[in-house]
């Protein structure tokens, strides 16, 4: 049992992106300079009170803090444990990488996107603080919807088909979960998360356990893009602007696996999970995913495509670890959130400053652009190796992890997808990187070596940073592996 | 007898009052007719808020009309549904006063207006008084009240259309009328008595000859409220009625008036016949399951119908009868938490409709346009309407956390309790069905359409806006805050299911 506190530190959390929200009403279009100074430093104070909650998230206390409700069930409160708060903060960073990004990028209808960006870092928080399944739910809902104008900002036709596309999965998505949520309700303990299981298969039965657990996978799946509920991923990234795709890919699909993680580890607890024996169908739907994904993502021309479908892939690597059901399983998969989040998000940002500096999207156009953009390709660079796995990038400690897992869980078989999909990696992002730097003349593709601003440049070359960081200094205090070995510790 | 004493009375007696007064006042000064109407509500809605420490779960208000004794004289027992109802009515009545000053100077002439204040008043009046009412005749007047002056005011405005549709609204509740007055004698020639509680307790030890009589009332009773609330497949009048009727009129006709033929049903099902009535447990509970599937049917087809639509109006009273659906089936799900939630969907359908109403009638008085497609871009000229729109179609939807999703929360867990799945899966399917049509308008207000540098901000006046905006804010308040409410109506339905 974990020691608990109260605090009012997670609702000013919640509610600090808001600041935002009012810098737009306020400022809005007549005193654009201030708005953006409100917009980043609405995400940037949201960061600093997370910061705050570190060393009790380390020890694995428990911030608690009752909002609203009427009794069993519906009841909105919030709590901060130490995956909460690991997710927190990747989610805080990452969005403050987005916003100084967006500065640069967004042209167009700025009051809409950055109030809806607001928004969803609210309610996305909102999901990493929930107390309940009722209260993520809630949260997790809203955020699903609102993230619909940041998908459609540049209002093109395919960018319309692309939010339609997203709805018509995200609201059926939305109604599957909430039945789950009820009937896990009715025949479990308690919505509550308190770090164990809370359904038991004495009391419940195999059957309605198996008929929850499938309606949990399919509502949080089509987030998670578990194969075959992927479908709006490939259109939906490559729509939305380079800093929401970014966020999309880095951060809001992962909203989709802290659902699943909550119900692995709060809901079911990994021991119900070995009994009812779902483990292994999840991992095989994860590997074809990755395999498959991977295999489409080869074929796209377009770079943002691409990347999409390389997400459809990756997320599937955290799915992979989870149910594993191994302690080094469970780490790598955890620690891929985040790690995932800083290389595609590298990537996603790199995709958007070629479109802004040079109109280009299609990666056979994109030769000797290298030339051009040296420092943005050079962090694209480095974070495809990341993707591939290379030594000394994030992706690497992720890979070693999964694979000690499967030997762990006594399935080494699935050490061969990751290797196939190290390979497929490498396949589909080097020709990008070859062909950036090596083919091309720059004389002739008319490049001169001309960097986009600082706004959008630093951005990239943190996230890109970040890469090579939590590939090198991976056990230092404060960096995921520390903060997602605490979580392991208390389940396994 | 002192003045708290006849604090239940006087929620009837008080917007009669004023009903008589707005047409002498009108005679007298025309402009001063809405200040009077505003009051009246105001004072309603006083009496009727300040009621609600007094009347706790299990423990009804009653009030002897006259000082007469029931069963000889009339009853006013207000429980804690009747309460909500009341509340419901007398404050929604405030803002629909509010909207009405602006919107029906332009509908009507001035020399008409007094008279639809007057009906206005005295809708309310029926209204109220039906859902505090404890004797079963009393009821049936209060609901020939509501119904005439619905009637007339669909057809206030004198067009043709609307007077078609009055006529068709007519003619279905008139039957529906004669329906509940035949049950009515039923009941009275087994039972001898009209007052619920002593039908109730006669029902309870019927002798067996007199069974088929009162089931025959039941069914009557039933068949006749349904129409009142327009449950498919009697659903047919109210599309047209209330997409024709000025605005602020649809929105009393969907939020209220319709609520009070689910009422009825909730009124005989359960206080007057009750589950143990005459060992005809059974039978009842089949009925419940009847009504029940109706309620399903009217959930999906009002909201594929809603989802056809084309003009906005009809759009939103196709939506109505979606949204009946649900609350009918909590109630008849036999499951307390149903129960509760169907209330609780009372609340949130008020709020919900009634905003959706009146933006529609901010659209209609600024721009004039009913069609959907026409709401191009309308999200940046007329951005508070829209907004309204926007929240309260979370709550229509029956998104978190809106109280639209309280209600479906606790409905399904009744569906859940009761071991209905089949039912789950309806009031799940209906909301995604709901999300279709209501984010097809969003999605025309704020994704289409000119840019926002291009478009200049044409509100309507601030009187219409403002009560469209406090329903919208209501949803979002009473779904976070639903402690407020939830509770009493809990453990009043949990009363209710064990008598």
């Amino acid at each position: 049992m974990s020691r608990e506190a109260i605090s009012i530190l997670p609702i000013l959390v919640i509610f600090m992106p808001w600041v935002s929200l009012i810098g737009a009403a306020v400022f809005g279009k007549r005193k654009p300079a201030a708005a953006r100074a409100v917009y980043v430093g609405g995400t940037a104070a949201t960061l600093l009170l997370i910061v705050p909650m570190f060393p009790r998230a380390l020890e694995g206390l428990v911030i608690r803090k009752h909002l609203a409700g009427s009794g069993p069930g519906i009841s909105l409160a919030l709590r901060v444990d130490t995956m909460g708060f690991y997710f927190a903060l990747l989610l805080a960073v990452m969005w403050l990488l987005a916003v100084i990004y967006s500065l640069g990028y967004i042209h167009g209808r700025q009051t809409r996107y950055y109030c809806f960006l607001a928004l969803n870092f609210s309610f996305c928080l909102g999901v990493a603080f929930s107390a309940n399944m009722f209260t993520l739910f809630v949260f997790y809902e809203l955020m699903s919807l609102f993230t619909y104008p940041l998908i459609i900002h540049d209002e093109t036709e395919v960018a319309r088909k692309a939010g339609f596309k997203y709805l018509a999965y995200s609201i059926p998505a939305g109604a599957v979960l909430l039945a789950g949520v009820i009937l896990q309700f009715f025949y479990g303990d308690t919505l509550a998360f308190l770090g164990r299981s809370t359904i038991h298969l004495s009391q419940v039965g195999k059957p309605i356990l198996l008929v929850i657990f499938s309606i949990y996978m399919l509502g949080f799946g089509v987030k998670a893009c578990i194969m075959p509920l992927h479908g709006w991923v490939p259109d939906a990234h490559p729509a939305a602007p380079a800093p929401a795709s970014a966020l999309l890919s880095g951060v809001i699909l992962k909203v989709g696996i802290f659902g699943i993680v909550r119900v692995v580890y709060d809901v079911y607890g990994v021991e119900l999970l070995e009994a009812l024996g779902v483990s292994l169908w999840m991992l095989i739907v994860a590997g074809i995913t990755i395999i498959t994904a991977s295999l489409f993502a080869m074929s796209q021309d377009d770079l943002k495509r691409r990347l999409a479908y390389s997400s459809v892939a990756q997320v599937s690597y955290i799915v992979l670890g989870l149910f594993l059901l191994s302690p080094a399983g469970a780490v790598g998969g955890l620690l891929h959130i985040a790690h995932h989040a800083f290389m595609k998000g590298t990537l996603f940002l790199c995709s958007g400053v070629i479109m802004h500096e040079t109109g280009k999207r299609n990666i056979s156009e994109m030769e000797g652009i290298g030339k051009k953009l040296p420092l943005t390709m050079g962090a694209f660079t480095v974070a495809s190796l990341g993707m591939i796995g290379i030594p000394l990038t994030a992706g690497f400690i992720t890979k070693w992890e999964l694979g000690v897992g499967a030997l762990q869980a006594h399935r080494p078989y699935f050490i061969a997808v990751l290797l196939i999909s190290s390979l497929l990696n490498a396949v589909y992002f080097l020709p990008i990187v070859y062909a950036a730097f090596f083919k091309g003349d720059s004389k002739q593709a008319g490049f001169p070596r001309n960097e986009t601003s600082k706004k959008m440049l630093v951005p990239v070359l943190a996230a890109g940073a970040f890469v090579i960081i939590l590939g090198v200094f991976v056990t230092v205090p404060g960096l995921p592996y520390s903060l997602v070995k605490v979580v392991v510790g208390s389940v396994f | 007898m002192n003045a708290s004493f006849n604090h239940p009375v006087l929620i009837v007696v008080v917007p009669l009052l004023f009903a008589a007064l707005c047409p002498i006042i009108g005679l007298i000064r025309r402009s001063l007719v809405v200040w009077l109407a505003l009051f009246g509500t105001a004072c309603t809605s006083f009496l009727a808020l300040s009621l609600i420490g007094r009347v706790t779960p299990g423990n009804d208000l009653s009030y002897h009309l006259g000082g007469w004794e029931p069963p000889w004289g009339i009853e006013i027992r207000i429980d804690t549904f009747g309460l909500l109802m009341v509340c419901v009515i007398s404050t929604l009545g405030i803002l629909l006063v509010l909207y009405s000053w602006k919107y029906m100077e332009r509908e009507l002439p001035a020399n008409r207006l007094s008279y639809y204040y007057t009906l206005l008043m005295l809708i309310y009046t029926a209204m109220l008084g039906f859902s505090i009412t404890g004797d079963i005749f009393n009821m049936f007047v209060f609901m020939e009240i509501f119904a005439i002056t619905s009637y007339a005011l669909v057809a206030v405005t004198g067009e043709k259309r609307a007077l078609r549709a009055a006529f068709k609204y007519l003619l279905m509740g008139a039957t529906s009328s004669v329906c509940v007055l035949l049950a009515i004698t039923f009941l009275y020639s087994v039972t001898g008595s009209l007052n619920m509680l002593d039908i109730s307790n006669t029902l309870a030890e019927l002798s067996p000859d007199y069974i088929r009589v009162a089931l025959a009332a039941l069914v009557f009773f039933i068949t006749g409220f349904s129409v009142k609330a327009a449950l498919f497949p009697v659903h047919v009048w109210l599309p047209e009625a209330h997409s024709i009727a000025p605005s602020p009129v649809s929105a009393l006709l969907s939020a209220l008036v319709i609520k009070m033929g689910v009422f009825g049903i909730f009124r005989i099902l359960f206080t007057v016949y009750g589950p143990g009535f005459a060992n005809e447990t059974a039978n009842w509970k089949s009925l419940n399951e009847v009504v029940a599937w109706a309620a399903a049917l009217s959930i999906l087809a009002g909201a594929a119908f809603a989802i056809a639509q084309k003009d906005l109006k009809l759009m939103i009273a196709y939506s109505s009868i979606s949204h009946i659906g649900y609350i009918v089936l909590g109630i008849c799900l036999l499951s307390y938490h149903g129960t509760a939630g169907g209330f609780y969907n009372v609340l949130a359908h008020a709020m919900g409709k009634a905003s959706f109403f009146l933006v529609a009638g901010c659209f209609l008085y600024k721009k004039g346009f009913r069609r959907i497609e026409d709401l191009k871009g309308l999200g940046r000229s007329m951005p508070i309407s829209s907004g309204a729109f926007a929240l309260a179609s979370l709550s229509v939807i029956g998104l978190p956390p809106s109280a639209g999703f309280i209600a479906k929360w606790n409905i399904l867990w009744g569906c859940l309790d009761s071991r209905k799945y089949l039912f789950a899966g309806v009031v799940l399917l209906g909301s995604v069905l709901a999300a279709v049509y209501c984010l097809k308008v969003v999605y025309y207000l704020f994704f289409t359409g000119p840019r926002m540098r291009d478009t200049r901000i044409e509100e309507a006046p601030a009187a219409m806006y403002v009560p469209a905006a406090l329903l919208s804010l209501g949803t979002l308040f009473f779904g976070i805050f639903s402690g407020l409410i939830l509770p009493s109506l809990n453990s009043a339905s949990r009363i209710l299911m064990i008598r």
